[in-house]
């Protein structure tokens, strides 16, 4: 009756990903409803979820790590002795110790393909130990780590350890870090440029793009670092027992973590039992399994656990989150030839990136355009500060790029940028026929997401009322008035592989089982309204089981946009393979000749031709294995079906046979201070095409939650170091300021659902897009206010003053 | 002051002053102290947390939070910038919102305090309108925004749009949940004054 386990290429091919869209054989009941009840709202809103932070256990040790106070300096001598005598003091583990000793932070697990740490940056670099004796920024955790009864003794001791430093030079910034004669910070490089095997991208033939063109533009733009912040910071409980490892991570790939600290422990994987509880917040950055917050935290945990025979929990403060949690800065060259009725013929970007992790800046206009010429190079270049990581998410870039390069090419033409997004949509250089002949071929509805977007936005803002020329709309608060609109491709980002099982109880309730983390987007309900709809159970009867990885199951981690299409996709396999198997058994009780001649519907199964014959599920679980009138009153094994699913390849669209058909337009309006600079966002519409919504409050709270994450970072949030020292300024979220609850106007959510997505029943991804769209569309809205480009994000007072004249 | 010291000397433990012996010491406090309640030894505070009294050893570098977090359990009040700037830690003493990262413990002898467990266990309708109204993502901050919203409705039982916002402005969110939540301070408020 249970299908077999195959062999991995049987397996494989049952988790395979589909091209083209599946037929829709559920009816929807719970899946798009509104107004279902948060599976985590209780325990949220009383308080009672336990995040990692809040775990305690019997005779826990408390541990921390010594920081670097210098931009570049190296451990001359390290006097270690008043520490380890300071009462409370149970460990001090120092980097010379030989467990320690030239151990680089990241294992082989990142030894691959374009991120392996050779090409990729400080995040990944191969000089990156766990502990070292020199440091590459301020802040970076090195040298030692102590282990104590309270956390004020850890670093107190801390305090006492005696350090003879040798200062080296420093440099901050990435332009300037590439000029010949600038000091190179990693010994035996010669230069600071980290090589980077895609660095250079081309597609057509750019300089003929360029004698196609009519006009031809050429501007600079930089994006300076900000900060994700997350509500949690970093920490980690660690359990060590000779026969196994136990840890309570806070991390968004427990499962990475996992293999990262077996094999830096050199232990079996199946010794290591990772544990999580909630997550306080994350956005892809606290998902860098081998940062020092995250690998670097239970590595030395761990170890610091061995040596005392105690549970150790290590714990970074404020200041502490803000190494190795910051996105990405750029400096960005643009040149771009188009023709007067607004095609763009050619698209050219160099970009410089800071200790970041390949990110090219043209990917979407691969993506969802026709322009056929398109060239970048990206220079990823060793500066000394912390490393940073995608946050919500890496294609920051390629959205700065996408939205500067179209409302520059509309202002300077003097169009709606409305009709120039509406003349290059495509993918590929191909136009919009292709798509819909795509459409057609692959069975999607032949809808037009962008047109229906655009729609959709510029009735909700009023655009045909409000737009207007650049620098002419004064209010009557003497404020100037800025419209601006972007767009770009839906989140559909094709990737993503997980497991889980789903469990039917002897009592008829069902549980999802496989480990899983919630960093925030309320990722559990939808699950259970697919599972529930999947079976034909209420939604009350299900639930997930999502907290270990002892549970044998890995659902997708939450990133890339793809928690819900993959998990959407795990779950319903197997809520369909444990339908069956209940069916299965239901025809041999209900005496039919196949489970096709039986309905399951609201938890009970009856027979099509008799519906008078029914039994609530429960009923036909307890009979799910014969048993031995002796142990007749032992509980029965549940009812399991199991699944994996590949959502995609990571890549783009042309590597995934399937291009992106989902669109997003955003309009903001903006009012502008002349004499103050200040930028004030008073509206603000988002129209995703999420391709379905599983849960329509899910897809707005990413909608309103990653404006008022975009609007932050476009207007103040910015990372200062002191020229000077190369320390961080502001490493506080009193001097890093991020919005509040009065920094950003109403926010409209309107989003629409075409079916066009390669999820589960359609639908596309939706964590990501509007945060790194939004800081971007700041850009075009002053400029439409003021008739000045200002393009230095965030884009703060004293710049748009300097774009004013006034100073 | 000692109890080596408190012994020799005949001190009064209430008031401080000095007696000339035992009975004397004796005579002293029935007279002037006999209806107060014993003193408490140095760094021993009292006070109410979510209408139970607690005795408390302090050492005076403990923060309220640390207290109420690490060392009762209430887990629900959390630490999020460790620096009296996102409204996290807040909890509601003698009724006004205070945050408890930036709030000595050693200060609260006599305090009376409301945290996120006390103010869910009341079945306070804050707590459902939050769930239903989606003003949590992460959670994290999320007791922090009803506790102050709780402390709000407390002074204010029909407060408007623009008095809820200026409320919670002291509230970090990093999920960006912020136009939910004068919604369902509103609606909260709202089945509040139907129970009346």
């Amino acid at each position: 009756m249970a299908e077999e386990p195959g062999s991995y290429r049987k397996l494989r091919s049952a988790g395979g990903y589909q091209v083209g869209a599946e037929p829709l054989e559920v009816t929807f009941k719970e899946i798009g409803k509104r107004g279902q009840r948060r599976l985590d709202g209780y325990e949220k809103a009383t308080g009672k979820a336990l995040y990692t932070r809040d775990l305690q256990l019997p005779g826990m040790l408390y541990a921390c790590v010594l920081r670097s106070p210098y931009a570049h300096a190296r451990i001359k001598l390290m006097d270690t002795h008043l520490a380890e005598a300071l009462p409370g003091v149970k460990a001090v583990l120092r980097f010379d110790d030989p467990q320690i000793k030239g151990r680089e932070l990241n294992g082989s697990y990142f030894g691959q393909g374009w991120a392996r740490p050779k090409s990729a940056g400080w995040a990944l670099k191969p000089v990156h130990l766990v502990l070292a004796d020199e440091a590459w920024y301020e802040g970076q955790p090195m040298g030692a780590v102590v282990a104590a009864e309270s956390e004020e003794i850890a670093r107190q001791a801390l305090s006492l350890i005696r350090i003879d430093w040798e200062e080296l030079p420093f440099i901050l910034d990435p332009e300037e870090a590439l000029k010949p004669g600038a000091p190179i910070l990693r010994p035996g490089a010669e230069s600071n440029e980290i090589h980077d095997p895609r660095k250079y991208f081309e597609e057509g033939d750019v300089e003929k793009g360029f004698q196609e063109a009519d006009q031809i533009i050429q501007f600079k733009a930089r994006r300076r670092p900000h900060l994700w912040a997350g509500a949690e910071m970093p920490s980690v409980l660690v359990r060590w027992l000779d026969s196994r490892l136990e840890l309570w991570v806070h991390q968004q790939q427990p499962y990475i973590a996992k293999q990262l600290i077996a094999e830096w422990l050199n232990l079996p994987m199946g010794k290591v039992t990772i544990n999580t509880v909630y997550q306080g917040c994350s956005f892809g950055g606290r998902g860098n399994p081998a940062n020092s917050s995250e690998n670097g935290i239970n590595i030395l945990a761990s170890l610091l656990s061995k040596a005392t025979g105690r549970p150790v929990k290590m714990l970074y403060d404020r200041r502490d989150t803000f190494f190795g949690e910051s996105g990405d800065m750029a400096f960005s060259d643009f040149k771009v030839g188009f023709k007067k009725d607004g095609t763009i013929t050619a698209v050219q970007i160099k970009n410089i990136f800071a200790v970041y992790l390949a990110a090219t800046g043209i990917d979407h206009f691969v993506d969802n355009t026709r322009i056929k010429n398109l060239s970048c190079e990206a220079t990823p270049v060793d500066v000394s500060i912390g490393p940073a990581w995608w946050a919500r998410c890496e294609h920051l870039p390629s959205c700065l790029s996408l939205t500067l390069v179209f409302d520059h090419v509309a202002a300077e033409l003097g169009m709606d940028p409305i009709e120039v997004a509406l003349l290059n949509d495509g993918t590929h250089g191909y136009s919009t026929q292709y798509l819909d002949q795509y459409k057609r071929e692959h069975s999607f509805p032949e809808r037009d997401s962008l047109k229906e977007c655009i729609e959709v936005g510029k009735r909700a803002i009023g655009w045909e009322e409000k737009w207007h020329t650049p620098g002419t709309r004064k209010l009557e608060n003497g404020k100037l008035h800025g419209i601006a609109f972007t767009w770009d491709h839906n989140w559909d980002d094709t990737r993503g592989t997980g497991s889980a099982a789903v469990m039917i109880e002897n009592d008829g309730s069902v549980s999802i089982i496989g480990h899983h983390v919630d960093i925030g987007p309320n990722p559990w309900t939808p699950l259970c309204q697919i599972v529930a709809d999947e079976i034909g159970v209420p939604f009350e009867s299900v639930h997930i089981k999502p907290w270990t990885t002892d549970s044998g199951f890995v659902l997708m981690s939450p990133d890339g946009s793809c928690n819900l299409v993959t998990n959407g996709n795990i779950v319903r396999k197997a809520a369909a393979k444990a339908r069956q198997l209940l069916l299965e058994l239901a025809a041999e009780i209900f005496e039919v000749g196949s489970p096709d001649e039986l309905e399951l519907r609201d938890g009970i199964i009856s027979v099509r031709a008799d519906p008078a014959k029914c039994k609530p599920v429960r009923e036909i679980v307890a009979k799910s294995m014969p048993t031995h009138v002796s142990s007749a009153f032992w509980t029965q094994p549940p009812i399991i079906g199991w699944a994996w699913h590949n959502q995609g390849i990571w890549g783009q669209a042309n590597e995934t046979g399937r291009p992106r058909l989902c669109r997003q337009a955003h309009f903001m309006e903006v009012e502008v201070d002349p004499d103050t600079g200040q930028v004030e966002v008073t509206r603000v519409v988002n129209v995703n095409d999420v391709g379905r919504a599983v849960s329509p409050e899910g897809v707005e709270g990413q909608m309103y939650g990653g404006t008022t994450m975009g609007v932050s970072r476009g207007t103040i949030e910015e990372m200062i170091w002191d020229p000077q020292t190369g320390v961080l300024l502001n490493g506080n979220l009193l001097d890093y300021k991020y919005a509040t609850l009065l920094d950003c106007g109403p926010i409209d959510t309107p989003f629409i659902e075409t079916g066009l997505g390669h999820g589960p029943y359609g639908a596309s991804g939706i964590g990501e897009a509007t945060a790194t769209i939004i800081p971007a569309l700041l850009g075009p809205a002053v400029y439409n206010a003021i008739g000045h480009w200002v393009d230095d994000f965030p884009i703060t007072p004293d710049k748009v003053l300097k774009a004013l004249g006034k100073i | 002051m000692t109890l080596n010291k408190i012994a020799d000397s005949y001190l009064c433990p209430y008031c401080m002053v000095e007696l000339d012996g035992f009975n004397s010491l004796r005579a002293h406090v029935l007279a002037e102290h006999a209806n107060e309640p014993p003193p408490l030894p140095e760094g021993v505070i009292q006070l109410t947390i979510n209408k139970q009294a607690y005795q408390l050893y302090i050492q005076p570098e403990w923060t309220l939070y640390h207290v109420i977090h690490d060392l009762l359990g209430l887990t629900g009040t959390k630490l999020f910038c460790d620096q009296g700037v996102c409204g996290s830690c807040t909890v509601i003493m003698d009724g006004r919102p205070v945050l408890s990262c930036m709030t000595l413990a050693i200060e609260c002898h006599g305090k009376i305090i409301e945290t996120i467990e006390g103010i869910s266990a009341d079945t306070h309708p804050l707590i459902e309108a939050y769930i239903k109204h989606h003003a949590l993502q992460c959670g994290y901050c999320t007791p922090g925004f009803i506790v102050t919203s709780k402390a709000l409705l407390d002074k204010n039982a029909e407060p408007t749009e623009l008095e809820i916002k200026e409320a919670l402005a002291g509230n970090l969110c990093r999920c960006g949940t912020y136009p939910q939540h004068p919604k369902a301070v509103l609606d909260a408020a709202h089945t509040l004054r139907k129970e009346e």
